[in-house]
């Protein structure tokens, strides 16, 4: 009834309050202490204009003294410049858009499944089951060889479909960036399950006639988490090598890897793994500052491999019948979950403003002393980024971390939709989530944007990035061009097949 | 204002500074070689002349035309008797091998790192850059992630996991490390190169696939590097330079080295005739790029003069002999890929090499055969165990890859090497081996001269 109510809310609306100025206190301190005492030295040494004519007067500018002041100037700039560590911009990005030829809506992938595993009937049900309540939707695609029945994963088609993502999204990449491929220093690849010699960063220099002192490096078995480990491995590059271009080609190649046995433990990344792929251009060029989209803040990496529980989670292996699948532990979210916590442990000193970090502490301290059982505080991080592309693994994965980060729908909307438009693309998903902020114009000058993935090994990594420019809705040429009126979708817990 | 009269006596504290804090990044930007450590498989998997005949004879899809290919082939490649295989080859299964000999053929070459960091006296939690690079096998999860969980490493490591580079790979580990280096301070850095063989038997029989098969050998090195300054004089090696070529955007050089099917359909390495033009090519731009790096200021200016004066005289039409490098000015010692006797032998030309010092890169063709990226770190195994290695040497290590890549770096000798735990050590003493002719010709000779009409499969 109305009166029990409504002094909840009043109590909710001051202890808002009581937060936010809390907040402020903390954030701005040194404002709020120094503010004071500039003020009155500034009082105290209140002069008269005459009083300033003369000291401007008594100022003798000779030869030598005006040669050291300069000479100081030099130095101190000079040392500040040197010191600095170059910044990373990403200039622009391009996710391949897979044409609708390739397109697997769950009856066609449904009809497939039972032509395949024919034998099987549970095997199917089971994939159906995975399905349902996957989080997919109707237009994700696979490559050409898969749609074959049975699936003809040869070499040829492997590098096939290779060339279509990787060439389509590079052109796309070159085309809004404006740079030539012989502008091109740093080329780094990562594709997990195809790896062909020569690699396919080798292809991508064949392809476009790059010069012959580029510095290419072809990653794989990473996992989905490998474009940020091509990121940071591309940071670390762009601080030594000055005024430079770096491209980082993230893909997975489906064709070698659809597992075409019945083991249901391995079935599973059928359902979900789909056709995608993105290019992005990183540089430390002073020129790419106004055309650049972001700069990049931090990049945490995590390896959790030293827990056995934890490397075995998403392992490949034969299967009884000699099929080579990849199979996922029932055990994968409590891991990813304290990944995540390792992860975050680590990147909140960083992101964290000065309020949270004392509230963590506080109650860290709280609970170490008066009460051991009490619940960990959670830094809320929606004070430190405004955006949250979290990797499209799954929609358990979505809805975990979530949950342990105390997130609104608003802001895994951008990884839902992408699992339901494209589903999940492995390491470049993380670029369709960001295409699909910008899409709808929530991307803002200032914003910051935290890129999290996870991956077998067992891998969490996160890379902050800080917006540079407003990003303009119309011309961005991205893959959610056509379809980001349709968006958000409801997407129920399960879909009836 | 005397104040900045004061200011004067303060610029020469800051310049001072300033320089101080210039040495000080240098100082921890170097990249050294701790310590490495070379693989040898046991004595069980060794390749021995009778069974590689009996190896090929397995493969039904070849015909008399192929082996009499191959007997010519392998003859010529240089490679001795004591190189080892895979264990899925001696356990029959090369047409079809299990996804798990792949992995064990690995976890196999993992004792390395043991006796690596054991040696070393660092323990794995301490590493904290690990780069893996092995061309022909990708797994999930990733050999990097493998050595972590087998060695419970640190969890914020920086693990990269390098595949598909070709046998010019490790020098591509190697600059990953030499650029983090550059760019953080105190660290530790483990470099595991070795390739896989166990997926990777053709059973077709197309010329330039079958070859593949017969050169490359099982083989695997770890390297230990840190740009720690107080660990520079236990240190043996000292990263002076590192150039790397790619000439991936020539059709012809692309081709010449590339993973493909066959018309049948089945997977295999093809090895194009103009392999050798392609990896003299892409040497020679490796070599412009080098040699500036690592000539003495006076082999450069005599290059230069006589290069100056040939000119000069060649507009009368009476041009001298034209002006040759003498890299030997630079350079003490040469490591060179051992891809193959005609490798060694024209990169030897190239460079005026005598016998001397192409001897470890020989020995090392025949005793160890085509390790693929690790067959430099034998041929340096060689030099430290033949004691050649003495402090300010100058080391070269020349490789080429699939792609084509040509990949080159010079390492100064820190400290007098004596090669204690080498994997040449037992075996030392009976090389430099002046017969380096294998007993294929004696034992499969026969061959040659047998009739395509009249030729019977032998069982």
């Amino acid at each position: 009834m109305p009166p029990p109510l409504m002094p909840n809310f009043n109590n909710s609306v001051k202890l808002k309050y009581v937060k936010l100025g809390y907040q402020y206190l903390i954030n701005h301190f040194l404002t709020f202490t120094l503010l004071p005492i500039t003020l009155t030295l500034l009082l105290q040494l209140r002069y008269s204009p005459d009083e300033y004519l003369r000291l401007w007067n008594s100022l003798r500018f000779d030869f030598v003294h005006v040669l050291c002041s300069a000479f100081l100037i030099i130095m101190i700039s000079t040392t500040y410049f040197t010191s600095k560590s170059h910044s990373v911009y990403l200039v622009n990005y391009a996710c391949f858009k897979p044409p609708r030829a390739c397109r697997a809506p769950f009856s066609t992938f449904m009809e497939h499944s039972k032509l395949i595993l024919n034998s099987e009937p549970k095997s199917v049900d089971f994939q159906m089951k995975i399905l349902e309540r996957s989080g997919l939707g109707e237009e994700t695609c696979l490559p050409i060889a898969i749609h074959f029945i049975p699936p003809s994963p040869t070499l040829e088609a492997s590098g096939g479909e290779a060339e279509l993502v990787i060439f389509s999204a590079m052109d796309s990449l070159f085309e809004k960036t404006g740079i030539k491929p012989n502008d091109v220093h740093i080329l780094i690849v990562n594709c997990s399950l195809f790896s062909p010699t020569p690699s396919l960063s080798a292809m991508v220099i064949n392809k476009y006639k790059m010069r012959g002192n580029v510095k290419s490096y072809n990653l794989s078995g990473m996992g989905c988490s490998a474009g940020l480990i091509s990121i940071d491995l591309a940071r670390d590059l762009l601080q030594v090598h000055k005024n430079s271009n770096a491209i980082v080609v993230s893909t997975e190649i489906i064709t070698p890897n659809y597992y075409q046995g019945k083991e249901r433990s391995m079935l599973v990344p059928n359902c979900l793994f789909r056709m995608g792929g993105a290019a992005v251009l990183l540089s430390n060029r002073r020129t790419f500052r106004t055309q650049a989209k972001y700069r990049l803040l931090h990049v945490v990496r995590t390896q959790k491999g030293a827990d056995d529980k934890a490397f075995r989670c998403v392992y490949e292996e034969e299967d009884r019948e000699g099929k080579v699948g990849i199979s996922l532990s029932k055990d994968l979210m409590a891991i990813a979950g304290v990944a995540l916590k390792s992860n975050i442990t680590t990147l909140g000193p960083l992101v964290l403003p000065t309020s949270e970090q004392l509230l963590f502490l506080i109650s860290l301290i709280s609970r170490k002393i008066f009460n051991p059982k009490g619940k960990p505080y959670i830094p809320d991080f929606k004070q430190a980024f405004e955006h949250f592309c979290i990797h499209a693994g799954g929609r358990a994965v979505i809805d975990e971390l979530q949950k342990n980060l105390q997130l609104s729908a608003e802001h895994v909307e951008a990884s839902r939709m992408t699992l339901h438009r494209f589903g999940n693309t492995s390491s470049s998903s993380l670029w369709y989530e960001l295409s699909y902020i910008e899409a709808k114009g929530r991307m803002k000058r200032g914003d910051r944007v935290w890129q999290i993935a996870f991956g077998s090994g067992f891998k969490c990594n996160s890379a902050v990035w800080k917006c540079m420019s407003s990003v303009e809705t119309m011309g961005n040429n991205g893959p959610w061009d056509d379809c980001i009126d349709r968006y958000p979708v409801y997407i129920p817990e399960v879909v009836k097949l | 204002m005397d104040h900045c009269i004061l200011l004067l006596y303060f610029l020469p504290l800051l310049f001072i500074f300033l320089i101080f804090k210039i040495v000080y990044q240098k100082r921890h930007q170097g990249c050294y070689i701790l310590d490495y450590q070379c693989y040898k498989p046991t004595d069980d998997r060794m390749l021995s002349t009778e069974f590689s005949g009996e190896l090929i004879m397995r493969n039904k899809n070849l015909g008399l035309d192929e082996y009499k290919f191959l007997l010519k082939a392998i003859v010529s490649s240089g490679i001795g008797e004591q190189t080892y295989g895979p264990r899925s080859v001696f356990a029959g299964r090369e047409r079809n091998p299990k996804h798990e000999d792949g992995i064990h053929e690995m976890e196999e070459f993992f004792d390395s790192i043991d006796v690596l960091l054991k040696r070393a006296q660092v323990s794995p939690s301490e590493i904290d850059v690990l780069v893996v690079n092995v061309s022909m096998l990708a797994s999930v999860p990733s050999l990097s992630s493998r050595i972590i969980s087998m060695y419970k490493m640190r969890e914020d490591i920086k693990s990269y996991n390098l595949s598909g580079m070709g046998c010019s790979a490790s020098l591509v580990s190697i600059n990953v490390v030499e650029n983090i280096f550059k760019s953080q301070k105190n660290l530790n850095a483990l470099v595991v190169t070795t390739e896989s063989l166990s997926p990777n038997s053709y059973s077709g029989n197309e010329r330039s696939m079958i070859l593949a098969d017969c050169l490359f050998r099982s083989g695997g090195c770890a390297i230990l590097l840190t740009n720690k300054p107080s660990l520079r004089n236990k240190a043996m090696f000292k990263l002076k330079c590192l150039v790397r070529t790619h000439h991936g955007g020539r059709e012809e050089s692309y081709n010449c080295c590339i993973q493909k099917e066959d018309h049948a359909g089945k997977l295999g390495f093809h090895l194009d005739k103009t392999l050798p033009m392609a990896a003299t090519r892409a040497f020679i731009d490796n070599f412009k790029e080098a040699s500036p790096k690592i000539l003495p200021i006076l082999e450069k200016l005599r290059f230069a003069l006589l290069s100056f004066r040939r000119k000069i005289i060649k507009s009368s039409n009476n041009a001298g002999a034209k002006p040759v490098i003498d890299f030997k000015t630079g350079v003490d010692h040469f490591c060179l890929h051992t891809g193959g006797k005609a490798v060694i032998e024209g990169i030897g030309k190239s460079l005026g090499l005598d016998e001397y010092d192409l001897e470890p890169s020989r020995m090392t063709l025949h005793r160890f055969g085509n390790t693929s990226a690790s067959s430099l770190w034998y041929v340096l195994g060689y030099m430290e165990a033949k004691k050649r290695l003495k402090k300010g040497d100058k080391v070269f290590m020349i490789s080429f890859g699939a792609g084509f890549k040509c990949n080159s770096c010079l390492w100064e000798v820190i400290r007098d090497l004596n090669g204690d735990g080498n994997a040449w050590n037992e075996c030392i003493e009976s090389y430099p081996r002046k017969n380096l002719a294998n007993p294929f010709l004696e034992k499969f000779g026969w061959i040659q001269n047998e009739d395509i009409s009249t030729f019977k499969y032998p069982e």
